[in-house]
């Protein structure tokens, strides 16, 4: 089976993705992430305003039957949630790169060195 | 016959199945190293049906047969005959949690309509399908309030007068957290609203109130307790019993986010302690993933029929593990099938009516008993449900025994307090009864 | 639905003063015919151990004897909890023959009876492993558990407050013992483990691991889901354990109720003893009594536990007796592995005693086991433990005759040989089809005013 993966993006090898844009960045789960879990019934995220640290835990996705810790690709304040999901957690099963992304992230551009280029993790999927 | 009663197996199949599985004995398909392999005896002789029955039915006789006015937290109200054949039916009593739910949507409608009774009866959005009992539940709620990032704080305040079993449960499950448990005073049974504000603060995590208290007094002014808590950012967590929710203040209308309590008052009767925890909260987002205990949700089937199934199930130990909400796993739904067959079949009329009768004998006997040289009934200056304290002149231990002897058991709560429950299940003997106060409280 | 058949709202009229009530209430009002056929038509739709073999791994559904629940219904077992110890030897004394039943099955010194639960069974000795902690001031943070241990287990370690060390299992599916001398440390209070383990296989190194988990100054907890593949052949205290818990529900054939009630009874080591739930039964020169255990660690039940659980259990022990005790572990070691040898699914791990782990392999194992609904059966654990893929945790008791464990076969056999898409939809001849919990968990809706708000 293959998997859709974004070039715009970087990753962590837990499957986050980052993609900046300017002082932010957005966070989601991949593809290949969402279909592991299966349909997914909740995310539960941090607020606006708080800070995420990389390679540390920020929220958690939950299936029906597994919950997965979601890791953060890069250290920053919060500036953005995306409140859909606590109503439509379908959308990161349905568009995880597009509407079903996670946070926007005010970022530093030094925080995506050693992530994974989008062709390596292809590597690491497959 | 020298196995188990219960194991099909004649010789031969025992045989064909060894050869299947290609060894000699039962014994070679033990994989236990001979250093601790037991070879002793545990002494116990196996007995036909009728001489088991026969062995526990005689050690159980040596109970006495007490009429008991007995309270504090269990309850015994008459069970119709109805729920025991019901409930009885294999199909249920037999079952498993309800894992795959196409085979068990007998059950999940059952809990979920006990669920939806609770909801109707607390006004509250959620409720799960059952803790183990009142104490346990209580313990729930205060790491119930841990959890919930609304809450700040890490002090349990209850009241001074909560019952021992609930309060050493309630010590236990804080145990492993940051919580503490400290006691608020009561002014003649019932909350000190007043020295209750001057304790209650920002390190206040959960208020806990009971209505009825364990004194049988019924609160006044809950409003106030829940408006304390609400502007401290604690958790209001009301205990009270399924029978009494028919009638006293709504928990909701009194600001209750959580309730608690015995439920086996209906469905069950005066079973040694033996019990159901309620659990019923508020409906937050917060809350449901915080919710401690099964739950069961309605979905569709593939038809798009109606169906239910157990629901959010991530909050539960076989999933969650070390983070769980809580560790239960098996609980107490047999009971809370009972109680919800009970409530169902008194219906709300009959309901009511059995909650206005609690008011009303706790009321009539209290007055029979004041009426007796050395006694004062009730004590507190209160509305009561079901019980009372009553004082006696002389020392109550003394008092409980010399009643007992006249075949009646009722609590010795203090030096000098007893404390009467009373019920349609000993109402019939109350004449008995108050004429065997009257004579040993000389 | 219940509320469908008729509700009623009533107004609530009381001799109490209005602000004391509540306005009305509003619940079904069936008549008893009516409640009659409600709960039968539901009893229909629900799965029982009378309805068919029920292999479910790990939770040893066995036969409920009738005569138990006849014991149970008694009216002299029905008694308050607070009446004088005087007036209840008949129940103390029972309770105390229990006690010492299940200490001699399990090999410890005392027992306690008042867990409600498994789970509160294991929070129960947990924390009286921590109280012989302080009690020594011997203050320690972690309990290790094994990674395919029971959920319960993880988080009853927490609840007491203890940090998670999780164990990976070795190639033979068994704890390695490499890794837990890596683990143990000043800080280990306790090593949860259960044995034969959740693939069935006996933990052949038990003698050493309970060495190492003392020497660390551990305490070794037995998680008792797995007792009855034992009884009568070996007992936990003699392999070293210090604390156990009995799932009386699972071995000693009281109803698991849909879920509960059950009860956890706990058996410690003498030196423990001190420490058991206040409080405990024990014998006088003239009947039996109770008192409060020197140290103890408190409640963990309102009372003493779910005594018409206890009463049925001592029953059930009382009607085996040993021969009769020892025959149902061998029956049940039986029927797992004449089970294992007729199904197609392949068993990574061995030899198992009274369970089997199979591997639904390349098939998605909840949908396997959707299937076999359609066969009459009930179908086995599904997804754990992970060591084995797309696990089937199948426990098939003793209760099975070579009869019905070859329509399970079949049944397995069928799931087994059954494709992709067949699988997925299953099952198709159950009273409801494939349940929608994806919905359900985005979209809950508890109770019938949740429903009634959506229409």
């Amino acid at each position: 089976m293959s998997f859709d993966i974004d070039t715009d993006c970087r990753y962590l090898e837990s499957h986050e993705w980052v993609r900046p844009d300017g002082d932010t960045a957005r966070i989601g789960i991949t593809d290949f992430a969402q279909d592991e879990l299966g349909d997914v019934v909740f995310v539960e995220l941090p607020s606006e305003g708080d800070d995420v640290t990389k390679a540390e835990e920020f929220g958690v996705v939950e299936s029906i039957k597994a919950v997965s810790d979601l890791y953060a690709p890069v250290s920053g304040a919060v500036v953005a949630v995306n409140e859909r999901l606590f109503d439509e957690p379908e959308l990161v099963n349905d568009d995880p790169f597009g509407d079903g992304w996670m946070l926007e992230v005010a970022y530093e551009e030094s925080d995506l060195d050693g992530l994974l280029t989008a062709e390596e993790y292809r590597d690491q999927t497959e | 016959m020298s196995g188990s009663p219960y194991a099909p197996h004649t010789t031969s199949e025992t045989t064909a199945m060894l050869d299947a599985v290609g060894v000699d004995s039962e014994e070679a398909l033990f994989d236990i190293p001979e250093s601790v392999r037991f070879d002793g005896e545990f002494g116990i002789d196996a007995k036909s049906e009728q001489a088991a029955r026969r062995a526990v039915a005689s050690k159980l006789a040596d109970n006495d047969d007490l009429t008991e006015f007995l309270g504090r937290g269990h309850y015994d109200h008459y069970v119709p005959s109805v729920v025991d054949h019901l409930a009885d039916r294999s199909e249920f009593i037999t079952s498993y949690t309800q894992y795959q739910p196409e085979v068990a949507q007998g059950f999940l409608q059952a809990l979920f309509e006990y669920q939806s009774m609770l909801v109707e009866l607390t006004g509250l959005d959620v409720a799960n399908c059952s803790m183990y009992d009142a104490a346990t539940a209580l313990g729930e709620a205060a790491t119930l309030a841990d959890r919930l990032r609304s809450v700040s704080g890490t002090r349990v305040l209850v009241p001074d007068l909560l019952h021992e079993g609930r309060r050493g449960v309630l010590d236990n499950y804080v145990a492993g957290g940051d919580l503490t448990v400290e006691t608020y005073p009561t002014t003649d049974g019932n909350v000190d609203r007043e020295a209750l504000a001057e304790r209650v603060d920002e390190t206040t995590a959960m208020v806990y109130a009971e209505n009825p208290t364990v004194r049988g007094t019924i609160e006044e002014g809950l409003d106030t307790v829940g408006d304390l808590a609400d502007e401290h950012d604690a958790l209001f967590t009301l205990g009270t019993d399924i029978v009494a929710l028919a009638l006293l203040e709504e928990p909701a209308s009194v600001g209750a986010d959580v309730v608690v309590g015995d439920g086996s008052a209906l469905g069950l009767g005066s079973a040694y302690g033996f019990g159901l925890g309620l659990f019923a909260c508020r409906g937050d987002r917060e809350f449901l993933r915080q919710v401690p205990g099964r739950l069961v949700g309605a979905s569709e089937d593939s038809d798009d029929r109606r169906a239910y199934t157990l629901t959010l199930q991530t909050r539960e130990q076989h999933i969650r593990r070390e983070r769980a909400t809580s560790n239960i796993c098996s609980n107490q739904a047999w009971v809370a099938l009972r109680t919800a067959m009970h409530v169902a079949s008194l219906g709300p009329d009959g309901l009511v009516e059995l909650a206005n009768d609690s008011v009303r004998r706790a009321r009539e006997t209290a007055a029979r008993l004041d009426a007796l040289t050395g006694v004062q009934a009730p004590v507190h200056d209160r509305h009561h449900f079901r019980e009372f304290v009553a004082r006696v002149d002389q020392p109550a231990e003394a008092i409980a025994a010399d009643l007992e002897a006249e075949g009646y058991a009722v609590h010795a709560v203090g030096d000098h307090e007893i404390q009467v429950c009373v019920t349609e299940t000993n109402e019939q003997a109350l004449d008995g009864f108050v004429a065997a106060v009257s004579e040993v409280v000389r | 639905m219940l509320s469908e058949k008729g509700s009623e709202t009533v107004e609530v009229d009381s001799e109490l003063p209005d602000d004391l009530t509540r306005d009305s209430l509003a619940l079904p009002n069936p008549s008893e015919p009516e409640l009659a056929r409600h709960y039968t038509r539901l009893s229909e739709m629900n799965y029982g151990v009378e309805s068919g073999p029920f292999p479910l791994g790990s939770c040893t559904m066995k036969y409920n004897p009738k005569f138990t629940e006849d014991l149970a219904a008694r009216s002299d077992a029905s008694i308050h909890p607070d009446r004088s110890e005087r007036s209840t030897q008949g129940t103390l004394g029972l309770l105390h023959e229990l006690q010492t039943y299940l200490a001699d099955i399990g090999g410890m010194d005392a027992v306690t009876l008042q867990p409600p639960a498994g789970a509160a069974g294991e929070f129960t000795g947990i924390l009286v492993a921590k109280a012989y902690h302080e009690a020594n001031g011997d203050e320690r943070s972690e309990v290790i558990i094994p990674e395919s241990a029971h959920g319960t287990n993880f988080a009853t370690a927490a609840m007491a407050g203890y940090d998670v060390v999780s164990l990976p299992s070795n190639d033979a599916g068994r704890v390695d013992t490499e890794a837990l001398e890596a683990a143990l440390s000043e800080e280990t209070a306790a090593l949860m483990l259960t044995n034969p383990n959740t693939l069935g296989l006996f933990e052949r190194d038990i003698e050493e691991i309970a060495e190492m988990v003392h020497d660390a100054g551990g305490i070794l907890y037995y998680d008792g889901a797995n007792l009855n593949a034992l009884l009568g052949r070996a007992r936990p205290g003699d392999m070293g354990f210090d604390v156990m818990h009995y799932n009386v529900h699972k071995t000693f054939a009281t109803p698991h109720g849909g879920g509960g009630p059950g009860a956890g009874p706990v058996g410690v080591t003498e030196e423990l003893t001190e420490f058991l739930p206040d409080p405990h039964v024990r014998a006088t020169e003239t009947g039996y009594e109770t008192y409060t255990p020197d140290s103890s660690i408190g409640k963990v039940h309102g009372y003493d536990g779910n005594w018409l659980v206890l009463l049925k259990a001592h029953a059930y022990i009382t009607r085996l007796g040993d021969a009769g005790l020892a025959d149902a572990s061998a029956k049940a070691v039986l029927n797992a592995n004449y089970l294992a040898e007729q199904i197609d699914y392949e068993i990574p791990f061995g030899p198992f005693h009274h369970e089997f782990v199979a591997s639904a392999g390349e098939q998605d194992a909840a949908d396997a086991a959707k299937r076999m609904l359609d066969f009459g059966v009930h179908p086995p654990t599904t997804k754990w433990p992970e060591i084995v893929p797309e696990a089937l945790m199948t426990e098939p008791t003793e209760i099975e005759s070579k009869r019905t464990l070859d329509q399970l076969a079949a049944a397995f056999n069928a799931a087994s040989a059954s494709d992709t898409d067949t699988i997925e939809h299953a099952p198709s001849r159950t009273a409801a089809g494939r349940i929608d919990q994806t919905s359900a968990a985005r979209n809950p809706r508890l109770s019938w005013q949740a429903l009634e708000e959506e229409e």
